[in-house]
């Protein structure tokens, strides 16, 4: 699986960061590193939509806060 | 002519308690390739001393440059300065730096400490010849220039500073080319090095300074050109003429801004990756890289950090340290712009980005225009042979 977060100049300021490093905290702690790869990019031209995250393609709009339960039902649900 | 210039760099601290610097520095280009810099240090400090030093350093370099002699300068100068109600004189102490042709350094120096010379990091002893002129002992060099030699004029403030704290004799000459040697062999620019010797001139002094200091840095080095691509261009049938203009140019590369990544991405047929690693103590977006570009930024908010140094790197110069080992996008151009390059080339994109007009977000297109007008301002007043394209 493949998990992309937009870092452009629009996602970063609505929270890329906080986003990036929950992904990061949340596949260590469940031990999906090699299950997945998490990768950033600069932009996917939906820039009022962001944060964007793409799952294998699929885009998704995701903000800090709901940076968790999208991680659990997006992301680690598919896994299992 | 060779490909020599000169990377000019000074700071001052003042006497305790002064709001104004009794030390003052000008340059004077007289044309592309001359300069001339003069360090000047007015009798006493505040605002007698600045006076006398501004009024001296601005009329040698402005002379200068205009090519009269060192004896009409010296003459002009003793016949227009004010004189000090109190000690009777009007004085200012002198070092001239005229750099010519990028060939040539002649250095005059009346009375202040003696300009330190490095040649291939070492302390290099040029000649001196004596001269009278108006009943002044002046002394007189001329240097043929070689890449890398780096001339250090300063106040008497900087040999005096510690005297009577931390040296009995003040901070001896010898103590200070052997101080610099270290630091000119790191590679600093002009003004980090200037910026060097004061801070530890004010440390010396215990941060309460006993007189104003000065150092005045000149380093002569390869003219070295890069070139930074900002943002797409309005029209989007534009793009391939401004990437084959920005790729043909010599020297580094370097690409701000997503839209505009992808653009160059697509241009040179090579994928772009962006990097997930955030500098720990940064605030700018991670880099990304391109095979055949030298460094690949986020836009606006790298820029914006570039110009938030470039201020302060022309005035006080005491970020120097974050950006110089800092390994985010920011702190590289930085290392690239104000360190590495001299002529810089900017190709600048006039598109807007629609995501960007959201009155929530810090950014719009205004900003984004003069974040460009304000750091080639900043970068030429660093000295920097600046062209900004606009597309």
């Amino acid at each position: 699986m493949k998990v992309t977060v937009c870092i452009g100049s629009s996602c970063h300021i609505k929270g890329s960061r906080p986003i990036v490093e929950t992904f990061q905290k949340l596949i260590s702690e469940n031990n999906l590193g090699d299950k997945l790869e998490l990768s950033g990019t600069f932009c996917m031209n939906k820039c009022q939509e962001g944060v964007c995250v793409s799952v294998d393609d699929k885009l998704y709009s995701v903000s800090p806060q709901t940076a968790e339960s999208f991680f659990n039902d997006n992301i680690k649900a598919k896994l299992q | 002519m060779n490909d020599l210039c000169a990377d000019i760099g000074y700071r001052s601290i003042n006497h305790i308690g002064e709001q104004l610097c009794g030390d003052h520095v000008d340059v004077v280009e007289s044309d592309e390739n001359s300069t001339v810099i003069v360090l000047a240090d007015g009798l006493g400090s505040g605002v007698k001393a600045s006076i006398l030093s501004t009024l001296t350093s601005k009329i040698i370099s402005t002379m200068m440059a205009a090519g009269l002699s060192l004896e009409e300068c010296v003459e002009t100068i003793a016949a227009t300065l004010p004189v000090c109600s109190v000690r009777g004189v009007a004085y200012s102490t002198f070092t001239i730096i005229h750099i010519r042709n990028n060939e040539y350094a002649e250095l005059i120096q009346y009375d202040n400490p003696q300009v330190i010379m490095f040649r291939d990091n070492k302390a290099y002893d040029y000649p001196k010849k004596e001269m009278n002129i108006g009943g002044k002992t002046i002394y007189k060099s001329t240097i043929r220039l070689r890449e890398n030699d780096v001339f250090i004029a300063m106040s008497d403030g900087c040999p005096h500073a510690g005297i009577g704290t931390a040296y009995n004799f003040g901070w001896k000459i010898e103590d200070i080319t052997d101080f610099m040697e270290v630091m000119v062999m790191a590679n600093y620019t002009a003004k980090t090095l200037s910026t060097i010797l004061v801070d530890e001139v004010n440390k010396l002094y215990g941060e309460k300074p006993g007189d104003d200091a000065t150092a005045c840095v000149v380093r002569i080095r390869k003219r070295v050109p890069m070139n930074m691509l900002f943002g797409p261009p309005r029209n989007p049938d534009d793009a391939n003429r401004m990437m084959s203009l920005f790729f043909s140019k010599r020297g580094k590369h370097i690409v701000c801004g997503g839209t505009t990544s992808s653009i160059a991405a697509k241009w040179l047929k090579k994928p772009l990756v962006a990097s997930l690693d955030y500098d720990p103590g940064s605030d700018v977006p991670p880099t990304a890289t391109i095979e055949g570009v030298d460094l690949v930024t986020e836009g606006v908010i790298t820029v914006n950090k570039v110009v938030e140094y470039a201020r302060d790197y022309i005035s006080e110069n005491k970020d120097y340290a974050k950006w110089n080992f800092k390994k985010d996008g920011a702190s590289q151009i930085c290392s690239l712009l104000f360190e590495e390059a001299t002529d810089i080339n900017f190709y600048v994109g006039r598109a807007v980005n629609p995501a960007h007009q959201n009155p929530d977000l810090p950014i719009n297109f205004n900003i984004k225009m003069n974040l460009v007008e304000e750091l080639s301002d900043t970068l030429k007043k660093m000295g920097k042979r600046i062209k900004v394209s606009y597309f």
